[in-house]
């Protein structure tokens, strides 16, 4: 990454302490943002954070979360078994029919903690309870206009 | 006996959860004044007399820790809150949190007074972004309202991954490592947080110190039994009509948890219960009969080689092929296993192919070799425990569909 790219992820980072211990907050800041974790963004953020950049890839790499395909938005459909009872693969089927072509990727998820209102989607950093095959299909598409 | 609201507030109460109002409502304002008039070793003698078990699975006796790290040697302790909350079927501490977030919190500056922790974490899961933010608004209310007495309390949020609830992957996760378990001993009490004494405790333990402290300890051990006092949140869900979170006593009939019209107001689906899986992913399936003549207590449940877990309760009805049920629980441990020990990473695999091929009944002897090795050989409560789901299900051929 240039000293731009760097400095800008600075910025974005500039409130919290210099140390090992902000990493998992800073990754948050930076995915937030950029909404993926390129190998030039874990470069900047180890320059920022002095931490390696093989720590930072370490634990970047073992969380789901950060897990994202460069450029698209994940929404979340949860696949685990109480939501699965529910219907949640073939809500699975609409919530891809309803991202085709839009840079957006549908993963499945493990339980959400939402089984009393399975099944249960995580989209656009909201959570759809109970969700019906319109309401992810919206939700997917909101987030592709948002 | 029905629902009984302690740690969730009562339907009468209707202050904003966020709010100082409710602090007062609850009296958890009242529970700050009581324990900053005591010294903190009177504190741990309440939490001790009281009885209350670790709520997060494990059901350590909660006074017992906090003794440990209030005598641990060290300059500076910390006190967490683990809301991390990634197992199946569990969903307890989220409604505690969107129902009453300032009485955990509230659990948390007394535990931090009680070992002498000026610093707090409160660890919550990643998709929980709606709870964060209003565990972040009720910590807002505590500082205005001055009920921190200098404890610093920071949210820390996970980012999916299940082993970062297990306590020693936690702490490596807050201090900006990979979330992988620490070898045990030393245990948190002792060396915890870098390196320091740590106390972590469940989110609705932290919620019962605040209601212990709202009132005194013959309130609290009212409810439940002599040997497990008070009351335990359960997570219904599946085929159940009221699927959601009741609060109970101790002690109270399963079979009262299934039909009662307040609680789970009888099975959904086809009606016919064709099992029970309690305590999550690593719990314990239970047949009908077993679920009728048992109760929520641990003795009881031991004799069933069952425990409480986190209080989940999945109700399958009897059309659910429960060796599905049992892959799918497979498969998710053969995820989430982090790699660190050989007989958890193989055995998570190996017990995952043997389920995809249905052949638990010819491999039985060497699902239990796998088993034994595995809760011998793993560091930590992950692979300690992912055989007994598939364990329990072997065990009751009842729950096989003979075809
Ligand atoms: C794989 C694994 C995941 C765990 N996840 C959680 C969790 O999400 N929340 C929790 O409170 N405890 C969890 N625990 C238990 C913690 O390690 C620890 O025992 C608990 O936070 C202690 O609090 P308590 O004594 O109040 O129950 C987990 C344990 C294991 C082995
Ligand atoms: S038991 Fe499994 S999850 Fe736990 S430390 Fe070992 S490999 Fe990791
Ligand atoms: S299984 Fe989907 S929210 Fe729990």
């Amino acid at each position: 990454m240039d000293t731009e790219g760097v400095q800008e992820v600075a910025g974005l980072l500039k409130d919290l302490p210099a140390e090992r211990g902000q990493l998992l907050p800073a990754l948050w800041r930076v995915v937030e943002h950029y909404h993926a974790l390129t190998p030039a963004l874990i470069g900047a953020v180890s320059e920022v954070l002095g931490v390696a950049y093989a720590e930072v890839y370490g634990v970047a790499s073992f969380y789901t979360l950060f897990d994202n395909i460069e450029g698209t938005t994940p929404v979340h459909i949860c696949t685990d078994v109480m939501c699965a009872l529910q219907g949640a693969e073939e809500l699975k089927a609409w919530a891809e029919q309803a991202a085709a072509g839009l840079p957006i990727t549908v993963k499945e998820s493990a339980c959400l903690g939402q089984c009393d209102h399975a099944p249960a989607a995580w989209i656009g950093q909201k959570i759809l309870r109970r969700a019906t095959p319109q309401v992810v299909q919206e939700a997917v598409k909101a987030v592709h206009h948002g | 006996m029905g629902e009984i609201r302690r740690l969730l507030p009562p339907h009468e109460v209707r202050s904003d959860p966020q709010s100082a109002e409710r602090m007062r409502e609850r009296g958890f304002d009242q529970a700050l004044a009581t324990i900053w008039a005591m010294n903190p070793e009177t504190v741990i003698e309440w939490v001790t007399a009281s009885g209350i078990k670790g709520r997060g699975g494990a059901a350590f006796p909660t006074g017992i820790k906090w003794t440990s790290v209030r005598q641990a040697p060290g300059e500076i302790k910390y006190v967490v809150m683990n809301a991390d909350e990634s197992e199946l079927g569990t969903f307890k501490d989220r409604v505690l949190l969107e129902q009453d977030p300032l009485g955990a919190l509230t659990g948390l500056l007394i535990a931090a007074y009680a070992v002498g922790a000026r610093k707090a974490f409160c660890y919550i899961r990643g998709e929980y972004r709606e709870v964060e933010q209003a565990l972040a608004n009720a910590l807002e209310t505590l500082r205005q309202g001055d009920w921190l007495r200098g404890v610093d309390v920071e949210i820390r949020r996970g980012a999916g991954a299940y082993i970062a609830g297990e306590e020693t992957a936690l702490f490596n996760s807050i201090e900006g490592k990979r979330p992988e378990p620490r070898v045990k001993p030393p245990f948190p009490t002792v060396k915890g947080l870098w390196s320091s004494p740590t106390l972590i405790q469940n989110v609705e333990t932290l919620a019962n110190v605040a209601v212990l402290f709202a009132h005194d300890v013959s309130w609290f051990t009212q409810y439940g039994t002599p040997k497990t006092p008070g009351t335990k949140l359960v997570a219904l869900s599946g085929h159940i009509r009221r699927a959601g979170v009741y609060e109970v006593p101790f002690g109270v009939p399963l079979a009262d948890i299934v039909s009662d019209p307040d609680l789970g107001g009888q099975v959904a689906g086809s009606g016919r219960l064709g099992a029970v899986l309690l305590g999550g992913a690593a719990g314990t399936f239970l047949t009908p009969e077993e679920v009728m003549n048992h109760h929520l207590d641990y003795e009881s449940l031991q004799a069933l080689g069952a425990s409480i877990g986190s209080g989940a309760m999945m109700f399958f009805d009897d059309t659910v092929d429960l060796g599905w049920v049992v892959a799918r629980l497979a498969r998710f441990f053969a995820e989430e296993s982090c790699g660190q020990c050989v007989p958890c990473r193989i055995g998570t695999r190996r017990l995952l192919e043997i389920v995809e091929a249905k052949q638990w009944e010819s491999r039985v002897h060497d699902v239990r070799a796998l088993a034994q090795a595995m809760r011998d050989a793993s560091i930590c409560g992950l692979g300690q425990t992912a055989p007994l789901a598939l364990l329990s299900f072997i065990e009751r051929p009842q729950l096989r569909p003979h075809a």
